[in-house]
């Protein structure tokens, strides 16, 4: 069934058809936020809020992009409201997964510093200012095409090609510099 | 290079995480609970309970502002205490 047909089901009362949806995007949606939070729980706990506030404004979508762009968005939206929400606790637990972290080398030293340099890519990523975040995330995280980037984040698919090359200088500087 | 070869080698190891399988009989039984909340308080009750605290906050300020003080005439008594009652009696002796 296309996604178009599953709308309409869902729009005129079928529940259970928005299972069918949301388990055909739900691994999309995970890995985008999980590209924003780095967390398996907080990935979860966004994934679900956003189908839940996808189902509550499904009937005042517009057909006027594609159902998994306008989904994008959302996705985008809500994990960047969820950073800035949990800002403060987010630093604590970067700090806290030094210490957590398994990992395939074999020497505490070996797995400390491989945790060290995993939560210094993760804060530069997040570091990067919101758009070269967002197309950045989009392409490594969902290795979208630019193409698709740039309906997503309403740009033209120059803008995106330069976000994409900005970021990716930013966290060469970021990961570079001591 | 090699930042690039970490940053290559994080993204993969993240993206290698999947959801618990029961997400989406989670966010079913999650939209149910929205949808029962919703459907246990109808509007139609709702705004009868607003409509009755109006009420009667009206009919609180009407029956205030209804209310005339009459109780205490502007006149002042003067009672003599000691005419009132004859004290010398409970003071009467047989002697």
């Amino acid at each position: 069934m296309s996604d178009e047909q599953l709308i309409r089901e869902i729009v005129s009362g079928n529940h259970a058809a928005f299972k069918n949806l949301m388990e055909k995007y739900q691994l999309q949606v995970f890995r985008t936020v999980l590209g924003f939070v780095h967390t398996k729980e907080d990935a979860e706990e966004v994934t679900q809020d956003i189908f839940v506030r996808v189902y509550q404004s499904l009937s005042s979508f517009q057909h006027e992009s594609e159902f998994s762009t306008w989904l994008y968005r959302i996705t985008i939206n809500m994990s960047l409201n969820f950073l800035h929400r949990n800002r403060k606790i987010r630093f604590q637990q970067s700090l806290q997964t030094i210490f957590s972290l398994h990992s395939e080398e074999k020497t505490p030293l070996e797995k400390l510093e491989s945790a060290e340099r995993d939560r210094r890519i993760r804060m530069a990523i997040d570091s990067l200012p919101d758009k070269q975040r967002m197309a950045f995330i989009l392409s490594r995280y969902e290795e979208l095409p630019q193409k698709k980037i740039a309906a997503v984040m309403n740009r033209s698919e120059g803008a995106v090609e330069q976000l994409l090359q900005r970021a990716k200088e930013n966290l060469k500087k970021k990961l570079t510099t001591p | 290079m090699k930042t690039e070869i970490h940053i290559e080698e994080l993204i993969r190891r993240e993206k290698e995480t999947f959801p618990n399988p029961y997400l989406s009989t989670r966010v079913m039984a999650k939209i149910e609970g929205l949808k029962q909340a919703r459907s246990k308080t109808p509007l139609w009750q709702t705004i009868a309970l607003a409509a009755g605290f109006a009420a009667a906050i009206f009919l609180g300020v009407s029956l205030g502002n209804s209310y005339v003080e009459n109780g205490t005439p502007d006149i002042v008594l003067n009672i003599n205490d000691a005419q009132m009652e004859n004290l010398q009696y409970y003071l009467y002796s047989n002697e």
